[in-house]
């Protein structure tokens, strides 16, 4: 018999259309053009450099770029990264404290986004050690909702 | 095991998805595999197996009683049968075709028990309905605008507003209007729209996660439902949306309303939870049927007569290694955290007193089904 579980059934039925990559896209995103970022990075930059990591996290998680595109989004993972893995492993559990509910949420975005990517993984180390503070602070809930939020970083 | 635990209905080996209450609770109807079983409920009794209804061939992913008792199933292999209850205690099936190429996930009855909606992950829902003349149940679709699978749906009290959520993260609200079968007076005077012809999206609203459960409270015109990210939402005819997040962040897959201001979910976190609304909004209020501080030990079951031979210590002690092997990241075997052993799939309400839930079902993932006091 012939594998029937392979068969393309909406070849038959051209009105039954597939759910694509648009349909996934929440609605009412605010664009971020490339323009706009370039401050908010140079802003990352050099609170990242005056070692006052508190108020770059604060940067990082309020109002991420969800609305932005690919290669901006690339652009402004890379300064978050650099945040990232400046702090010292000591620092990180005080930092993750200082988050609301929401803030958490964006970091673990930024955090599975560095496990992603080359960059990142280079980095694994501390990555992980951010990942087990927060998970420690709030549990799994933040990790849930990171797998259902559309809102990508 | 809590006192908040009325019943505890181990009933199957295999996840039980769906499960339903007939009018008078005598009877529970529940999904197993292909099959929908039917038992009648005996006081302080095990509940009687009466009626295997074994017509469909893939998994059955919804049951539903109307209130005249006629039972409704649905399942991945696309149909819907309608099964009659007959005097000998047999039921008659009647197979609905409901013209759609993929699997059917739920199935409702309306409150007048006259036709039902199923939903479908070949994103349509199928208004059903009996036509005398052709002895037949008309299947009639609603396709647009849904996107995705269609996970739950849920009836308004008046019988014409339908509700679904699905993994396209909208949670719509159609009209299920069915002529010479529904009246305009049904919706006199709604708050959500003047007109309702079939079909009709009256409202939409976007939330991003899979949407697993959704269920109207007729008296206050609002709707409430729970997503894949662990939150309960509540939105009222202005549109506005009020959320309040699960602390343990687990998926909740179904809810149910309990009074005008309290609502009882259930979700992957295996016991049921309540959340209330008070001055600041909807808010978590407690975890029902779940041991926190002083975790019940279930006593260790080592049955069967194998344990028989010269030195039993020496026997139990390597059945214990092995079992301490198998922890999955629990802190000790002999733990048990609430009543059911996995996620919960569906809650239903079961016991009323003057419009308040006192009594919620649930049926879950470990076959089993719970009545928890709320």
């Amino acid at each position: 018999m012939e594998d029937w579980r392979r068969i393309d059934i909406d070849a038959f039925d051209p009105d039954s259309g597939r759910l694509n990559a648009e349909d996934l896209t929440p609605p009412n995103l605010k664009v971020v053009s490339a323009s706009e970022i370039e401050p908010r990075i140079s802003q990352l930059r050099s609170a990242a450099t005056s070692g006052d990591f508190a108020s770059a996290l604060q940067l990082v998680t309020n109002d991420p770029p969800y609305g932005a595109d690919e290669t901006t989004k690339t652009r402004y993972f890379e300064a978050v990264l650099s945040v990232l893995t400046q702090v010292r492993q000591a620092e990180i559990a005080n930092l993750v404290k200082q988050l609301s509910l929401k803030q958490v949420d964006v970091l673990i975005k930024y955090l599975y986004k560095g496990m992603s990517v080359p960059e990142g993984q280079k980095q694994g180390g501390i990555l992980l050690s951010w990942f087990e503070k927060v998970t420690q602070n709030s549990g799994v809930a933040p990790v849930v909702r990171y797998l259902s939020d559309r809102r990508t970083v | 095991m809590s006192d908040s635990v009325v019943v505890n209905y181990k009933l199957a080996k295999a996840p039980i998805y769906s499960h339903c209450f007939s009018q008078d609770r005598s009877i529970l109807a529940l999904t197993l595999n292909s099959d929908c079983l039917v038992f009648r409920l005996i006081p302080n009794g095990k509940p009687q197996l009466v009626a295997t209804l074994p017509d469909h061939d893939k998994t059955v992913t919804s049951v539903d009683i109307s209130i005249h008792g006629r039972i409704v199933t649905c399942s991945q292999d696309r149909n819907a049968i309608v099964w009659e209850p007959l005097s000998d205690g047999s039921y008659k099936p009647t197979l609905v075709l409901l013209r759609i190429n993929r699997a059917a996930t739920c199935v409702k009855w309306a409150p007048s028990g006259y036709k039902f909606a199923v939903g479908s992950s070949a994103r349509i829902i199928a208004i059903c309905y009996y036509e005398q003349e052709n002895d037949w149940w008309v299947s009639k679709h609603i396709k647009k605008p849904i996107k995705s699978t269609v996970n739950c749906l849920s009836w308004h009290p008046n019988g014409i507003m339908l509700a679904c959520g699905g993994t396209d993260g909208y949670v719509r609200a159609f009209s299920g209007f069915v002529k010479g079968l529904d009246s305009k007076e049904q919706v006199s005077n709604s708050p959500w729209a003047d007109k309702f012809p079939f079909g009709a999206l009256i409202r939409e609203w976007y939330d991003g996660a899979w949407i697993h459960g959704v269920a109207w409270r007729g008296s206050q015109e609002k709707l409430a439902f729970v997503t894949h990210n662990g939150t309960f939402n509540v939105v009222d005819a202005s549109d506005e949306i009020l959320t309040a997040e699960y602390p343990e962040g687990l998926p909740l897959t179904s809810v149910v309303w309990v009074n005008d201001h309290e609502a009882v979910c259930g979700g992957f976190s295996c016991h049921p939870v309540l959340f209330s609304e008070g001055a600041n909004g909807w808010q978590f209020s407690k975890n029902i049927d779940k041991s926190v501080a002083s975790r019940t030990p279930v006593a260790a079951s080592f049955e069967g007569g194998d344990d028989q031979d010269e030195n039993p210590s020496f026997g139990i002690s390597a059945l214990r290694k092995f079992k301490d092997l198998d922890l999955k990241g629990k802190v000790s075997t002999q733990v048990q955290e609430c009543t059911h052993e996995n996620a919960i799939m569906e809650l239903a309400p079961y016991a009323e007193s003057s419009g308040n839930v006192t009594e919620v079902s649930s049926c879950g993932l470990d076959g089993k089904v719970v009545i928890y006091r709320v």
